[in-house]
């Protein structure tokens, strides 16, 4: 993938561009707003991480809304140190895709940044998902793990239905609270790692043939190997 | 005395007075009108009465009967009450009171209102002329000034009344004035008091809510508790960040510089440096909900409140909760006894708040206790969500001092958390106009947020 990265923050970027690297990713670096005006117009990157407050006359927001406004459709991820709700909105109301608050983890920010990356090349109008021998056809809402179906509770299809949408990808708890039950807040227990363990459960009567690992100082990932 | 006059109570009172005295004149005027017209109109029929009744006595008895009969009657009256007057076609005076037919009278039929000299003084007289048969002449006539007495003193009351008015006025003006100037001069003095960062002082009030000075101090009041409590927000997270980041971030310190001296080999090192992480996420976790805490205490999130459905939202949490309830084999459920709720509230922090009482009320019920948590409705105006557990319950100690930033029951001491999400509750009750309040229900504890006016 990649990745432009519009960050003053020097140890920040360093941080962010190894990992990235690291990641397999390659990553551009801008350090203020007129650059990264310049850089995310004149290339294609898949997504785009902006910190919200840059040198210069150029902020972070203003600099999304010029992108969308010039019809370019990348996916931004906003880097901020406001983390109120109303920042939040503000921040996706300006044009980006997600939010994240520093201090951040780098499990988070890529796990993020693989989400958004690859929305842009998922179709919107699949009906069926499938991970191996696991299907789940979001029509009848049935979930099937080879030939034996899997009955389960609403919320737990929801669960299911984000991990397989984000196969392959790292999907980390604060992602889960968010999308699957819409907590912008940090509920302090491991109640997310209980729903997976059930999930576990349910999908995988045979520990052996595991389809969702547990990815260490990350999350969770639901992956045909 | 400019002072005196500027005041408004003094303003105020003037006006009122004026307006009273219009009120006075406005009634007074038309009545006078009314009362004099009426007078006017009976006298001229009395007297049109009297010329007809001496004409019929002229008819009967001829000039001379009418003579004696008028001469008979100017015996009996008292002077200038009623006037007569008979002269021949020649205009000689027959009979009367009058010494001479009046000047600017003429002989024509009808009715007159002149002055003329009565006993030599000038008085106001109303006259009815006739003419009889043979060029005979009458006048009736009556003395108006009979009346002014009655004129006079209706005139007379009219301005002691208004003097009354205004001396009743002035008197009020002042004592207004002056009960006015008084708790004024309180208020005054307790503004001044607080200026000075004595914070703690109150404007006296009273109980009724019908005077507005009343209604006014008690404003006043709540916005100063508001203001003092935010102020004490700002200091209490000022120590809660200056004590409680500090003990994590000592450790972690003392664990980097350690680390630093002693230089272990590579696995404990990264052991050490993992641990030194998840030292920063305590402190960035701290300092959250430090930050959210104090957002929520400057009530600035009221501007952003929608109905919020709490039945869905307790339920929801419920859901949430119910697997890491089951894994400590504690019976999580939630029991709707209020029917539909809304409530207009931030459906974030409401949610926040029942999970926290829901993650406070799990942490602490021995494994085969329950919890459960339940919408409720007392009266029209009063709904809450109640969590109630099985658990050990809080003593009155406790539960006086459990949504104080920081503070942890000695039985909480070996279990995960900050010691804030109980401050947490509290601070988004009172955000919404409602309280959190705990009860011992023995055995357990019954935490409820109760909002006022919910739908």
């Amino acid at each position: 993938m990649k990745v432009l990265l519009v960050e003053d923050n020097e140890r920040v970027t360093r941080f962010v561009t190894k990992g990235l690297q690291e990641a397999g990713h390659t990553a551009d670096h801008a350090d203020n707003g007129r650059d990264g005006l310049f850089l995310a117009a004149s290339e294609r990157y898949d997504v785009i991480i902006m910190d919200r407050m840059l040198p210069g006359n150029i902020d972070g927001l203003s600099l999304i809304s010029a992108l969308r406004q010039s019809g370019n459709q990348t996916p931004i991820l906003v880097l901020s140190a406001l983390a109120d709700v109303d920042e939040r909105i503000k921040g996706l109301r300006a044009g980006g895709d997600d939010y994240l608050t520093k201090p951040f983890a780098f499990g988070e920010l890529l796990a993020r940044l693989d989400a958004l990356g690859r929305r842009t090349r998922q179709d919107g109008t699949v009906t069926t998902l499938e991970v191996a021998d696991l299907r789940m056809d979001l029509l009848s809402r049935k979930v099937v793990r080879g030939a034996r179906q899997i009955l389960l509770q609403p919320r737990e299809f929801k669960l299911l239905e984000y991990l397989m949408r984000h196969a392959g990808q790292v999907v980390t708890r604060t992602m889960l609270l968010e999308n699957v039950w819409d907590y912008h807040f940090d509920p302090q227990t491991n109640v997310v790692d209980v729903h997976i363990s059930k999930l576990r459960q349910k999908i995988e009567p045979e520990p052996e043939h595991s389809l969702l690992r547990t990815v260490r100082n990350a999350g969770y990932m639901l992956s045909a190997e | 005395m400019a002072l005196f006059i500027r005041s408004s109570a003094t303003t105020l009172s003037a006006s009122y007075v004026l307006l009273g005295i219009l009120a006075l004149v406005l009634f007074a005027l038309p009545l006078s009108y009314a009362w004099r017209a009426a007078v006017d109109e009976s006298r001229l029929q009395i007297l049109t009465e009297d010329s007809q009744r001496l004409a019929e006595v002229f008819g009967h008895r001829g000039p001379t009967g009418l003579v004696s009969f008028i001469n008979e009657r100017v015996g009996l009256q008292i002077a200038g009450e009623r006037i007569l007057l008979l002269t021949d076609s020649a205009g000689k005076e027959l009979a009367g009171n009058l010494p001479a037919w009046p000047q600017g009278v003429t002989k024509d039929a009808g009715d007159y209102t002149r002055r003329i000299e009565l006993d030599r003084v000038p008085t106001m007289v109303t006259m009815v002329s006739t003419e009889l048969p043979g060029g005979y002449h009458l006048l009736v006539g009556r003395d108006n000034t009979r009346l002014a007495p009655v004129t006079t003193r209706f005139w007379y009351g009219l301005a002691a009344a208004i003097a009354v008015l205004l001396v009743s006025g002035v008197i009020g003006a002042i004592l207004i004035r002056r009960a006015l100037l008084s708790r004024i001069h309180s208020m005054r003095e307790t503004v001044s008091a607080i200026m000075q960062g004595e914070l703690s002082h109150r404007l006296p009030t009273g109980k009724s809510s019908s005077d507005e000075l009343n209604t006014l101090s008690m404003t006043i009041n709540r916005m100063l508790e508001q203001i003092e409590q935010l102020v004490h927000g700002v200091a209490n997270v000022s120590n809660a960040i200056a004590h409680d980041l500090r003990t994590p971030l000592t450790e972690l310190r003392s664990r980097l510089e350690e680390l630093s001296l002693t230089r272990p080999p590579p696995a404990e090192a990264f052991a050490e440096v993992d641990a030194a992480v998840a030292d920063v996420d305590r402190v960035i976790s701290i300092f959250n909900a430090l930050l959210r805490l104090a957002e929520i205490d400057t009530g600035m999130r009221r501007s952003g409140f929608v109905n919020v459905d709490l039945q869905d939202l307790c339920a929801r949490a419920v859901e949430f909760y119910v697997p890491a309830a089951e894994i400590r084999d504690i019976s999580l459920t939630f029991k709707d006894e209020s029917g539909p709720m809304k409530a207009c509230g931030d459906q974030l922090l409401l949610a926040q708040a029942v999970n926290n009482l829901i993650d406070n009320a799990l942490k602490y019920t021995p494994p085969g206790g329950n919890v459960s948590v339940s919408t409720v409705r007392a009266g029209a105006e009063m709904a809450g969500i109640v969590v109630a557990d099985s658990g050990p319950g809080m003593t009155a100690a406790q539960r006086d001092r459990a949504t104080e930033r920081f503070f942890r029951g000695d039985s909480s001491r070996g279990t995960p958390g900050v010691g804030l999400g109980l401050s947490l509750v509290d601070a988004v009750a009172r955000l919404h106009g409602g309280v959190l309040e705990f009860a011992d229900q023995q055995p357990g504890l019954r935490a409820a947020i109760n909002f006022p006016g919910t739908k």
